[in-house]
């Protein structure tokens, strides 16, 4: 199957249009086509990323084989010496047919082209050829293909067309244009195969046939968007673009998606518009193709969640306070400001940074800091450890998690993948389906925990299983595990493959370092460390938590940070008043706090100098994804009001600390990383905007074949090698763990991830606002029997540093703890399992 | 859960039969339009509960099939094959005929809410033409003297039914 070729690859000889080509047996025919003979072989319902179906007919091909004689195996030649080929009698679909040897294919006969054109005519008896006002028109496989192939004119009768709803909502997000839709179920299968909700399907037949869902929520996953660019028709469309550009007036600026640790490679489509005063905006982003890491797919959030570049609550002028209260000031006086404040404070400066801030900016923070004598960089939030794990036997080197299949296993604990990093959960679901063994552990149950105990899926039969620990005993499970559960315990040992993903659900920092220790400890002691498709893997909040690890801010600093507050504290990209309802106790202990924010928030009014930094659409940079894969994003957006790059005013400010001479650009602080950190030695711009041939090949002409998805032209990205890969390493010794303790009458809040929450940079999307959660708390029915709660009551849950007032519901959590997602009320959560008290509101009886 | 319970051993038998309890999807969907008169969204949220199934693929198998009525239907489904061998026995004359006897369009009902008239393709009785089927029972060689007998005695059957009450 693989494209392009591995080593142990068999491979058979295929004649298309006269020419013979090596290729791997069992290869797709439309697939090896293009990718060895240059063959665009037109498509609808084929699409190389889901299972052939074989359902437009527009592939058709002459297919033949050589004929050999049944007694001697010799090939049968005909009068001329030549081989004889036995044709099928009629044309073939090629998208059903996989390459073995022998095989005969023409693409370039009459009786192909005829029939290309008739099935053409035929798709367009009932299509409203309204490419005029269609989104899609200008890179739509229909109208692209019509006109390479087509009939110049239909001998329908207009008046005879088929009408039907031309503006179905589907869900929120995406719109249904019935008329326009070709039937080909590429909608429909990515949902069944890719994503595991059947919740498109066709309803009626003939010319009746139609899209629908009747599921409740309609079309409601974290991924839909997608379809809309695999709809090679202009029947899906995004509620967020619909109507909004055409595809030709934009210009494509290669970025990475700016919300969590997969890293996904992703396409900013700019035009100039007058709703951003005539300058430059983000109109939609797309999937930009990187078979690493995010192949053609991009989740909802990362394609509707882009608006905050440009929201009109983001900071737009530096503001400092002389006494008590934050006023606009120039640069130059913030600058001044800031001078003056890190002067005074006699080396005793610390820094805590965010997860989604570049490497560029931390390198020069780090520098500032430790030229004026500190040294503590502390990483925001103070809840995943284990980075260090993460470098020493994360997955080998050019993992790719399409790879993982039959006799392969993926262990995932202590995370909610589908609400923490939804592409990697896409990617490993996938996995399973091709046969690997997927094992969830958590206290808890998730989306990823009904995966592992599915039996079958889509008529094949998958495998997993399910491992439930009291909260926050996450490290002795997989310690414990070869004892406890012997049977899981040796799939996952002699598999051939493993991948383990640890995450701090449901737990505290120590909670999560145990844990990460304990699977770095399985992973060793069963030799799945340094190599492809082997290790561990960390859903640490944004994108760039691992590069805030290689460039030496820790999480253990932070805490640090927290009970010894220094005279200067810069926050970097950081929230923590928002996050952590404990955090303006010891904010309000730091002398000056200076923060680099995108937007005015609690943390902000504890400070005394706020710089406003541009978003990743207003400038360049690079992020270190999960997979350790350093990436660069690109500038796409104008900046807004006076912001500038974090990295430009921290290098500004040492330029006038007399730390040297100010960098210009991001690829010059790059340069200086280079030099400096090991790790990063190679990753200097060039390198890391290289490509190279990714199969499938999309985002040519032939749009037909992949969707709308682009093609990579800002750089595949470098990862970095773990420990493993460049020698031994050793298990370390499980650190045991102090367990939270509640007394009675009291619970243990356990903070849960909701990919869609009211986090000051998702929130200017708000289209997507009606799906954000209302704030809720889940507990068990005995804890709400002796509460007095039912479903649906409204409750106070109170904590150190803050109480919110919240929905109950009841559901599978073990009794004692209560699931309090973040960034759900206004006010902060806990970030940690913490101790509450919950207490029922009486509610206004309505007349 | 209406179904469950008041058809469990029917329910039970189907998925008996199959390897894969997905499969009963289509007797299933019978006994919801039985139940229910036509396929209503109830039915296939239970159907669709019982065989872990989404409620879309549920609705998918009944919008594809024409055995399934998505609409209200009166007491007497008359489905009157319009199909090659049957028009060429007086089918099409037949169906308008029956039309215009209970005063309804095609595909509607009458408004006592007994008979709904609809023409389908070939039942596979095409030498018994004119024929149709009345909730999936054939009703052969038909002509309209036979039909008006027939409609004459279940409105008498449905009134005298009124009357009793
Ligand atoms: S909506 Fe688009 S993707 Fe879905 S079946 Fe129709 S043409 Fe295909
Ligand atoms: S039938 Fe082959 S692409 Fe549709
Ligand atoms: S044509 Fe009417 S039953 Fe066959």
């Amino acid at each position: 199957m693989a494209i392009p070729v591995k080593d142990d690859t068999k491979l058979v000889t295929v004649k298309i249009d006269d020419k013979e080509y090596q290729v791997p047996a069992g290869a797709n025919l439309v697939d090896l086509a293009k990718w060895y003979a240059d063959n665009d072989i037109p498509v609808f319902c084929y699409h190389p990323k889901l299972e052939p179906v074989g359902m437009c007919r527009m592939c058709l091909v002459e297919l033949g084989s050589i004929m050999r004689d049944r007694e001697t195996g010799d090939v049968v030649l005909d009068d001329n010496g030549e081989p004889t080929v036995r044709w099928f009698p009629k044309l073939q679909t090629a998208c059903t047919q996989t390459a073995s040897d022998g095989m005969v294919v023409r693409t370039n006969t009459e009786a192909v082209d005829e029939t290309r054109e008739n099935v053409l005519e035929f798709l367009l008896t009932s299509h409203p050829l309204d490419c005029p006002i269609c989104d899609k028109g200008g890179e739509c496989p229909l109208q692209n293909l019509t006109m390479e192939h087509g009939p110049q004119e239909s001998r329908m009768i207009y008046s005879d067309k088929m009408h039907l709803q031309k503006h179905v909502p589907l869900g929120d997000l995406i719109f249904l244009d019935r008329e326009r839709c070709i039937q080909c179920a590429r909608c429909v299968r990515f949902q069944d195969e890719l994503v595991g909700d059947a919740v498109l399907g066709f309803h009626e037949r003939g010319r009746r046939l139609q899209i629908i869902t009747s599921s409740d929520p309609g079309f409601d996953t974290y991924f839909s968007g997608n379809t809309t660019d695999i709809c090679p028709v202009g029947a899906l469309t995004t509620a967020d673009f619909r109507f909004g550009a055409r595809p030709w007036e934009m210009t494509e600026i290669p970025s990475i998606s700016p919300w969590d640790a997969a890293g996904e490679n992703i396409s900013l489509s700019m035009r100039l518009d007058r709703d951003f005063g005539g300058r430059a905006m983000i109109k939609r982003v797309m999937p930009r193709q990187n078979e690493y890491v995010n192949e053609l797919w991009i989740s909802d959030k990362t394609r509707f969640g882009h608006h905050f570049t440009r929201s009109l609550d983001r900071l737009v002028e530096p503001m400092v306070s002389f006494g008590d209260k934050l006023t606009d000031q120039s640069w130059n006086d913030a600058y001044k400001a800031a001078v003056t404040a890190l002067e005074g404070a006699s080396g005793d400066v610390a820094a805590i940074a965010g997860g989604a801030i570049s490497n560029e900016d931390l390198w020069e923070l780090r520098q500032l800091v430790e030229g004026l004598g500190g040294s503590r960089l502390g990483a925001w939030p103070p809840t995943h450890g284990g980075a260090d794990l993460v470098a020493e036997v994360g997955v080998g080197q050019d993992t790719n998690l399409k790879e993982l299949g039959a006799g392969d296993a993926i262990l995932v604990v202590a995370s909610d993948l589908e609400e923490e990093v939804p592409i990697w959960r896409l990617r490993l679901k996938r996995a399973q389906d091709r046969g690997a063994y997927l094992v969830v552990a958590n206290a808890r149950p998730t989306r990823m925990e009904e995966f592992a105990l599915d039996t079958q899926r889509n008529d094949k039969p998958v495998e997993g299983a399910a491992v439930r620990y009291a909260p926050g005993e996450a490290a002795a499970a997989i310690s414990d595990l070869k004892s406890s559960n012997k049977d899981v315990y040796d799939r996952l040992a002699d598999a051939t493959n493993l991948v383990v993903v640890a995450g701090a659900d449901g737990l505290d920092l120590d909670g999560n370092k145990a844990l990460m220790q304990a699977c770095a400890n399985l992973l060793i002691e069963t030799d799945h460390v340094g190599k492809a498709n082997n290790g561990l893997m960390s859903p640490i909040p944004g994108p760039n938590g691992m590069g805030l690890h290689y460039l030496g801010y820790t999480p253990e600093v932070t805490q640090d940070i927290v009970a010894n507050p220094p005279k200067v504290l810069i926050v970097a990209q950081a929230e923590p008043a928002e996050d952590d309802p404990t955090a303006t106790e010891w904010l309000s202990k730091v002398d000056t706090v200076i923060t680099l924010s995108l937007f005015p928030d609690r943390t902000t009014s504890y400070a005394s100098i706020v710089l406003p930094i541009q978003s990743f659409a207003e400038r360049d940079g690079t992020f270190v994804n999960g997979e350790r894969r350093v990436q660069r994003f690109y500038t796409a957006q104008g900046p807004l009001g006076e912001a500038v790059p974090a990295w430009k005013i921290l290098t500004t400010i040492r330029e006038k600390l007399g730390q040297g001479r100010a960098k210009l650009s991001a690829a010059a602080v790059m340069l200086e990383i280079t030099k400096n950190v090991d790790v990063f030695a190679e990753m200097r711009y060039k390198n890391l905007s290289q490509v190279t041939r990714q199969f499938p090949e999309i985002g040519g002409d032939d749009l037909y074949y992949g969707g709308t998805a682009y093609q990579n032209r800002g750089g595949l990205g470098i990862q970095i090698p773990s420990a493993a890969d460049s020698g031994k390493v050793k298990a370390g010794k499980v650190a045991s763990v102090k367990a939270t303790k509640a007394s009675k009458g009291e619970l243990i809040a356990l903070p849960i991830t909701e990919l869609y929450n009211r986090s000051n940079a998702f929130m200017p999307s708000g289209l997507v606002h009606a799906r954000v959660a209302v704030p809720y708390v889940t507990l068990s029915s005995s804890d709400a029997d002796d509460l007095g709660l039912v479903d649906g009551d409204l409750v106070e849950v109170s904590f150190e540093g803050g109480a919110v007032r919240v929905r109950a519901t009841v559901g599978d959590v073990p009794a004692g703890v209560a699931l309090l997602p973040q960034h759900l009320t206004d006010e902060p959560t806990p970030i940690v399992p913490t101790v509450v008290t919950l207490s029922k509101i009486a509610q206004p009886v309505l007349a | 859960m209406a179904l469950k319970e008041k058809y469990n051993d029917r329910i039970q038998l189907h998925l008996s039969k199959y390897p894969d309890s997905r499969s009963a999807v289509m007797p299933l969907l019978y006994i919801a339009q039985e139940e229910y008169g036509y396929v209503n969204d109830q039915g296939v949220d239970e159907v669709a509960e019982i065989l872990d199934l989404d409620p879309t693929q549920v609705r998918s198998i009944a919008g594809f099939y024409t055995m399934y009525s998505e609409k209200p239907k009166g007491k007497y489904w008359l489905q009157v094959c319009t199909d090659l061998a049957c028009a060429l026995n007086g089918a099409d004359e037949f169906h308008k005929a029956l039309k215009d006897y209970l005063g309804v369009e095609e595909g509607g009902t009458t408004e006592d809410g007994l008979f709904t008239v609809e023409h389908v393709m070939c039942l596979a009785a095409c030498d018994k033409a004119p024929m149709l089927q009345c909730n999936f029972h054939f009703m052969e060689d038909l002509d309209m003297d036979k039909m008006k007998a027939w409609v004459e005695e279940k409105r008498a059957e449905y009134q005298a039914e009124l009357d009793a009450k």
